[in-house]
């Protein structure tokens, strides 16, 4: 307890709000794979409703997200993330275009047939993995950016307890899947990302298996 | 130590609302409920399907005739039905995956319509259901009861509830279709019923009833539109607690007020009547003409948001508290309208019949030129009389009037009308030639308005069933 704080640790990962749960215990129940079943349709399913739920709270967040208050997709001190354009070059946009961005390719990813299959008889591509992995490290994105940028917005609508549950359910159950690069949390050494503390500090706390 | 860590890092922190929009705190809260809602049910989920695999592993464990191959290939089906199911979860089902093959009744809050889901070619029913409507009758709190006996239940006296679905307007409950029709429109075909045929329907419903209130509901409905019939001739029970015009029905005061307002609630043919001739000499015919004009309206009744009174139990009009014991009474009238071919207490208009079914006693008359055994003629009695005299399930099963039926069985002997039906659409056992003013196709919402939807929270459901019949 005696060592000296550098700079202010951020509010996610301060008490109580980084035990602030709505699901309390472990994701074991509802991440693992049920027996028997096609491991496309568990991953497909989950997304499904993690792009659900976290385009829903980011619903409630765009008003405080506009290109003034965000003029970039930050995630950290000195990360900002960029979306590669139709050039294939890398550019900033403000974080409220970005965010817009990835929902619309998630969201018509979604709805396309041929790559998340829903009439009957009609099966996952090969290439259905790897562009999961793709969905997901855009949406760990936003959540990065939300977490760095709004955590203090969150708070005051009093939704840390279900924005983290929804959090530590898209890690455990990325983890679990190996949906997600652990550099993609944690970002480079120099560059971190804010949020790969709460990575770390979540797994201390037995919320995400070690 | 955790506790000296927390007590480091813990920061207060004060909350406001001041910088947000008017809107955000709402939206806010609708999110975290929605949250919580889901976490609920993928919690809910888990463990059912878990328990469907255990069950099944134990079973197959058990079984030492079968063989390890077999074994796997039942496992497999179930990982298939389960992987369906998730897909099922993803999948949006909305008013254009279902084509409308045919409008086949009408409710206070929509219609019942014939309908193929245009991927699999599946037959299904679909009843929409106007949410304005039912806000403002307070209908809620019973679509959700009906909504959740409906997709509960496993049944078979039950009708299968396997997909629900919304747009801003309308609640729309895919259910599966029962092609024999109701059991009012046979009455009003047939008139009456011999005492075999009525003893096979009126025990199916004993059975039905005995499987609702297992369930762990009351029906407080049950009346010949609510019965219907399937492809073999056998009854099923639909409709709970969203009947016409009982909204609030366990706010007796509601009774109360129609009883002595002196205008009263009456049938839309009798609309115009002088209400003096609401009197006591009135009240006593029971006339040939008065059972005409019951009969005659008889269906409008059933499409008017007023309903028919005709099957509810006294204590539900009454200040009193009642129990499951109401859907026996409502059994005993339908007993007597099979028979007699009109219900014990019809009258012209529906405060009429309030008022005779406030005092039966006097009222419950068995007409001279219609014979009835002692046997059926004491169950109705037994039936419609005091909660407190009223047989419960059991006395009924042993009622004499039920001698010889095989209770364990019923549902599979063979029925005295199985419906001649030329394909799986064929809607002749309903009376589609009688529904006036309904559109063909669902109106659907015009989306206009964002979602206003909390009250329908939840409402969206998609049914896990065992059955090759789901989607
Ligand atoms: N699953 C079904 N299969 C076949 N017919 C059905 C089905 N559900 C309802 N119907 C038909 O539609 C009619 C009206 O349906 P229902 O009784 O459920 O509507 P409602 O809106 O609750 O109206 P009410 O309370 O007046 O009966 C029924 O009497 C029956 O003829």
């Amino acid at each position: 307890p005696s060592s000296p704080q550098p700079v202010q640790k951020p509010l996610f990962l301060c008490s109580p709000f980084v035990e602030a749960a709505l699901v309390k215990g472990n994701f074991k129940t509802i991440v693992m794979q049920p027996k028997y079943t096609d491991i496309m349709e568990w991953v497909a399913v989950n997304i499904f409703d993690f792009y659900t739920n976290l385009n829903m709270f980011y619903g409630v967040l765009a008003e405080c997200c506009t290109a003034h208050s965000c003029p970039s997709m930050s995630a950290g001190v000195a990360l900002n993330y960029t979306w590669i354009n139709q050039d294939r070059k890398n550019v900033q946009l403000p974080a409220p275009t970005y965010v817009d961005y990835v929902m619309t390719w998630i969201q018509n990813l979604l709805d396309d047939d041929n790559t998340f299959p829903t009439k009957s008889g009609k099966d996952f591509t090969p290439t259905f993995p790897s562009t999961v992995k793709h969905v997901y490290r855009q949406l760990l994105r936003v959540f990065a950016h939300l977490y760095y940028a709004h955590y203090t917005q969150i708070l005051h609508l009093r939704s840390e307890p279900h924005f983290n549950s929804l959090f530590a359910h898209f890690l455990a159950f990325g983890t679990e899947y190996e949906l997600l690069d652990i550099k993609d949390i944690k970002g480079q050494p120099n560059v971190p990302v804010a949020v790969g503390a709460l990575w770390e500090r979540w797994k201390e706390m037995g919320i995400l298996e070690n | 130590s955790t506790s000296s860590a927390k007590s480091a890092d813990y920061v207060y922190f004060d909350r406001t609302t001041a910088g947000f929009s008017d809107d955000a705190v709402p939206r806010a809260k609708t999110a975290q409920l929605k949250l919580e809602h889901f976490y609920k049910v993928a919690v809910d989920a888990a463990i059912e399907r878990n328990t469907r695999r255990v069950e099944l592993e134990r079973k197959l464990a058990a079984d030492p005739t079968m063989s390890d191959d077999r074994k796997q290939r039942q496992l497999q089906q179930l990982g298939k039905r389960e992987s369906a199911f998730l897909r099922l979860r993803r999948t949006k089902l909305g008013l254009d995956d279902f084509r409308t093959v045919k409008v086949i009744g009408k409710g206070a809050f929509g219609e019942v319509r014939v309908v193929q889901k245009t991927d699999t070619g599946k037959i299904y029913a679909m009843k929409t259901l106007k949410k304005e409507e039912m806000l403002k009758k307070d209908q809620l709190a019973h679509v959700r009861a009906e909504r959740d006996v409906l997709a509960e239940s496993n049944s078979p006296w039950v009708v299968q509830l396997y997909y629900s679905f919304q747009d801003p307007a309308y609640l729309y409950l895919i259910m599966e279709f029962l092609p024999g029709g109701d059991l009012m429109t046979m009455l009003i075909k047939y008139d009456t019923f011999s005492e075999d045929v009525t003893r096979f329907y009126i025990a199916e419903c004993v059975l039905a009833i005995e499987a609702v209130h297992k369930l762990g509901f009351i029906h407080r409905d049950i009346k010949p539109d609510n019965i219907l019939i399937d492809k073999d001739g056998h009854i099923k029970l639909s409709d709970f607690g969203l009947s016409t015009g009982f909204h609030k029905q366990h706010d007796s005061s509601y009774y109360q007020r129609l009883l002595e307002s002196a205008t009263g609630v009456q049938s839309p043919t009798t609309a115009a009547r002088n209400s003096v001739m609401v009197n006591a000499i009135h009240l006593t015919m029971t006339n040939k003409d008065q059972i005409a004009t019951w009969k005659a309206n008889r269906r409008k009744l059933a499409y008017s948001t007023v309903g028919t009174p005709d099957y509810i139990a006294p204590e539900i009009f009454q200040q009193k508290g009642y129990g499951n014991e109401c859907d026996w009474w409502s059994l005993g009238a339908i007993t007597f309208e099979c028979l007699v071919g009109y219900p014990p207490f019809c009258s012209e208009s529906t405060q009429d019949t309030y008022q005779k079914i406030l005092r039966w006693n006097d009222y419950l008359m068995f007409p001279d030129d219609v014979h009835l055994s002692r046997e059926a003629e004491d169950l109705i009695r037994r039936l419609l009389t005091s909660q407190e005299r009223r047989m419960k399930v059991d006395q009924i099963r042993h009622h004499p009037f039920f001698y010889g039926v095989n209770w364990n069985a019923i549902r599979q002997i063979e029925a005295p009308f199985i419906p001649r039906l030329r394909s799986i659409t064929d809607t002749s056992y309903f009376p589609t030639d009688e529904l006036e003013h309904v559109p063909e196709e669902p109106a659907g919402a015009d989306n206009s308005g964002t979602n206003k939807d909390l009250a329908f929270l939840g409402y969206t459901f998609k049914r896990f069933t065992l059955s090759s019949h789901a989607f």
